[in-house]
């Protein structure tokens, strides 16, 4: 679906943010690319709709380059980008003409954007907030908002370049949500950028950036053997995974590749309760 | 907390007058100002007037909220009505004592301007007390695309005006928060003389602006990404249609016009008015 | 002397038909020295607290003293407010001046203090926050990292001396190394210049971290008040109302209810493994 191969980026001081870069995205896939501030994940996301083109490698996105301009709307109504702050990116003063706004700049007629702005915002549970103001919603209301003014556009591809991090924890759970759900029922490709390395649990695959490179790449359960490793880039790992290595320095147990709370319980019990 | 605020004066509700497309709202203000400025006989005012009462009626809006319009002119209204009393001397002299010399012309201007200037601000508060001002915008938008062939930017103009009525109380939540944040520090807003109070706004200025010039940019990558490219080709959401309502309001209109043309020629009452007020005095 | 709240009730637009009643009738004290950390929804009413306790609002009723000074009073207000440092959520909203040193020293020069002292200070709290003063003291604030931003904002305070320090959600949008270097910081200044803390977080394995006293809002009102231990120990119904309580006290309250005996107490990693140790050198459940 997206195919990206060895890319290179230096913003204008000359710094570079990507070096290297290459990276296969499948169609149906959820990916999650992990980073701490400055690894060059947020370049990379927005090489992927074409709002940065790559100093040097290509970007395509289903066969079309991101750098030929002729297919750029194309390419922007397959890959749906959500940003990090949920005030600056919703443009009208209604929630439904917000998430028409998309269609409406890609000459949808009018009787089928009705169709497609209300499914988009019952897809993310905002029908009762069809006619409010932005903003009066939360920080996660407008985010989901943000997410159906991509789905009117009916893409194959959504990206969230750190959709979560100005969110409290009730907006997160909601996004993640979500997204998930977009992804199994619609078969929506995800491609999830973040610093919560929960938010990588339940990931198809984990992209790990540091200093402009990719430095691991695997299962959510292969990623998040290496904590040392992780930490040594200034991130983290999940907090059942936290647990689990602190159970087994102690010598408490062997919790396997348990990452989330549910799973540390249940391998407790076999472990530690059975007879 | 700012964030209550509701821009312009939009009164929600359901009406005729609501319903109504914004392009017919913006054409019969016209045809009202129109007829005000036709008046030339005082007594026509009452028809205007009783005729404002009927379009509150038809727009559901509570007549306190029409009222309130006016709270902005309670200093204009009685200096206008003062200035004309005193300054202009003309038609027989009603009262003069030292000085002070009040005449019917003066009463009769004095008079006149005042319930000119009530008529045109309640007029021009229905339309905005019944219109979104997004809807307006779109009204404004609609009318001025003609205009697209001499170069005129209707659409750009249209979006600009949108996406200041969206960020306006964004804006204006993020003014407080950094307001709080710096008086936290100690900055002191209030002592001092102009200069220097001035001066002690830039410590609100300054991060209000940069985050603006942050919030443009990220604003311009979000629609980028939304695939916007400017007017060309772009379909709306909500149509605007004109409907039986618009056709009735524009003939009321029209026929209001017409009614203050036809009194005033058959029916010049002022003049009997203004001589049964001279001839009580004498 | 400690800072004392009580009876407050605060409401947005007292009288009007869009009133809200945002605070109602919060008693609470904190001592001097104090980790006090506070969690809630947003609109729980947090952000209205700590914001009563430097005067930025005032009580629609009820009374804050800051050290005695009665924060309703607009003459005792200021000399309140002096003893209370206040970081907000976003340093964007606090950033202004041409340079970083410039930028610290805005709080101590308001506070009309002598030249040399405003120098030592903001060179004091430019180490505290681990910001080194040839490479940022002449920088721009606008030309720093969301972490740097955070530091410079966060020395701003510093720099005035605080008695309280209130920070309102320190680590939001900071990467995991960032928020581990800021609640290292805190705890650094804390022992340095023994001010006490009130710290709104939503995370609550942050405040669980380094607080004595926890304080959980809903709907304006106190929810739970206490120490961490006794707090955390609530870990379902605080889940149910959607406020993530530390890992260590989820998975201690979902291991209770299959089976183990672990204290109520627990919410920290260490506690919980300490508490399974038994269990792995084959104790048996009965």
């Amino acid at each position: 679906m997206i195919s990206v191969s060895n890319v290179s980026f230096s913003y204008d001081d000359g710094t570079p943010a990507l070096e290297g870069v290459s990276l296969d995205v499948p169609k149906g896939e959820f990916l999650c690319i992990v980073g701490h501030n400055g690894s060059g994940k947020s370049t990379l996301a927005k090489m992927l709709n074409g709002l940065l083109l790559p100093s040097s490698g290509t970007v395509t996105v289903a066969g079309m380059d991101t750098a030929d301009n002729e297919h750029i709307l194309d390419i922007r109504r397959l890959v749906g980008m959500v940003f990090q702050n949920p005030d600056n990116q919703i443009v009208t003063t209604v929630v439904r003409e917000d998430v028409a706004f998309g269609p409406e700049n890609l000459g949808v007629p009018t009787e089928e954007m009705a169709v497609r702005v209300d499914e988009a915002i019952k897809a993310v549970g905002m029908e009762s907030y069809a006619e409010s103001a932005p903003h009066m919603l939360s920080g996660g209301q407008k985010q989901r908002i943000a997410i159906a003014g991509m789905l009117a556009m009916d893409p194959e591809v959504l990206v969230l370049d750190e959709a979560t991090a100005m969110l409290d924890p009730m907006g997160r759970r909601d996004i993640l949500r979500i997204v998930r759900e977009l992804h199994e029922k619609k078969g929506i490709t995800v491609i999830m950028i973040t610093q919560y390395m929960e938010e990588a649990v339940g990931a198809d695959r984990v992209i790990v950036m540091n200093g402009g490179h990719i430095v691991m790449e695997g299962t959510p359960a292969e990623v998040f053997r290496m904590g040392d490793e992780l930490r040594a880039i200034r991130l983290d790992v999940p907090a059942a995974v936290e647990m689990r290595e602190l159970l087994l320095k102690e010598g408490v147990a062997d919790c396997g590749d348990a990452m989330t709370l549910e799973e540390l319980s249940e391998s407790l019990c076999r472990s530690l309760l059975k007879n | 907390m700012f964030k209550d605020i509701t821009l312009g004066q939009y009164f929600p509700t359901d009406s005729f007058a609501h319903r109504l497309d914004p392009r017919t709202k913006l054409l019969i203000l016209i045809m009202y100002i129109a007829a005000v400025f036709l008046v030339k006989e005082l007594w026509v005012f009452a028809v205007l007037i009783a005729f404002m009462f009927f379009m509150t009626a038809m727009s559901n809006v509570p007549v306190s909220y029409v009222m309130r319009s006016l709270k902005p002119l309670r200093i204009l209204l009685p200096i206008m009505f003062l200035l004309n009393l005193f300054m202009i001397s003309t038609g027989d002299v009603l009262v003069s004592w030292k000085f002070i010399k009040i005449t019917t012309g003066g009463l009769k201007q004095a008079v006149f301007i005042v319930l000119r200037l009530f008529a045109l601000v309640c007029g021009a508060s229905l339309l905005t007390l019944t219109t979104t001002p997004i809807s307006l915008t779109e009204g404004l938008e609609k009318i001025l695309s003609p205009l697209k062939v001499i170069k005129f930017p209707a659409h750009e103009l249209a979006m600009m005006m949108t996406i200041a009525l969206r960020f306006i109380p964004t804006l204006m939540e993020e003014a407080e928060k950094i307001m709080k944040a710096q008086l936290a520090r100690g900055a002191d807003l209030e002592s001092g003389n102009l200069v220097k109070r001035a001066k002690a706004m830039l410590p609100i200025l300054i991060p209000l602006f940069v985050n603006s010039f942050r919030r443009a940019e990220e604003l311009a990558l979000a629609m980028e990404s939304r695939c916007y490219h400017g007017g060309e080709g772009r379909t709306r959401l909500r149509v605007l249609r004109f409907g039986w309502r618009d056709l009735i309001a524009v003939l009321v209109f029209a026929s209001l016009i017409v009614l203050v043309i036809l009194l005033q020629k058959y029916l010049p009452l002022d003049d009997k008015l203004f001589a049964l007020i001279s001839g009580a005095k004498a | 002397m400690p800072i004392v709240i009580e009876k407050l009730t605060y409401k947005y637009q007292s009288g009007s038909v869009n009133e809200f009643t945002a605070l109602k009738d919060i008693d609470l004290t904190i001592q001097d020295g104090e980790f006090l950390g506070v969690i809630g929804h947003t609109g729980s009413g947090k952000s209205t607290l700590i914001q009563q306790l430097n005067g930025l609002m005032q009580p629609t009723s009820g009374k804050v003293t800051v050290d005695g000074f009665d924060m309703n009073d607009k003459k005792q207000r200021m000399k309140g407010r002096a003893l209370v440092g206040m970081v907000f959520q976003y340093p964007d909203h606090q950033l202004f001046d041409e340079t970083v040193y410039k930028d610290i020293s805005f709080g101590p020069r308001n506070m009309k203090l002598p030249e040399d002292e405003i120098d030592r200070r903001v060179r004091e709290a430019m180490r505290l926050v681990g910001l080194d003063e040839d490479e940022f003291a002449e920088k721009s604030p606008f030309e720093l990292s969301g972490g740097e931003k955070r530091r410079t904002a966060l020395a701003g305070i510093i720099a005035m001396y605080p008695k309280y320090l209130v920070l309102d959600e320190p680590m939001a949008g900071l990467d995991p190394a960032g928020r581990r270097a800021v609640s290292d910081m805190i705890n650094g200044f804390r022992k340095k210049l023994g001010c006490s803390v009130v710290m709104v977080s939503h995370s609550m394995d942050d405040i669980a971290r380094c607080a004595d006293k926890v304080i959980v809002l809903r709907g304006g009102e106190i929810f739970k008040y206490g120490a961490p231990s006794e707090v955390f120990c609530h870990a379902e119904e605080l889940n149910e109302m959607g406020l993530e309580p530390p890992f260590a006290a989820r998975l201690a309250a979902e291991l209770r209810k299959k089976g183990f005996a672990l204290p109520q107490s627990i919410y920290t990693n260490e506690a919980l493994a300490e508490a399974l140790k038994p269990y792995g050198k084959g104790w048996r459940n009965v």
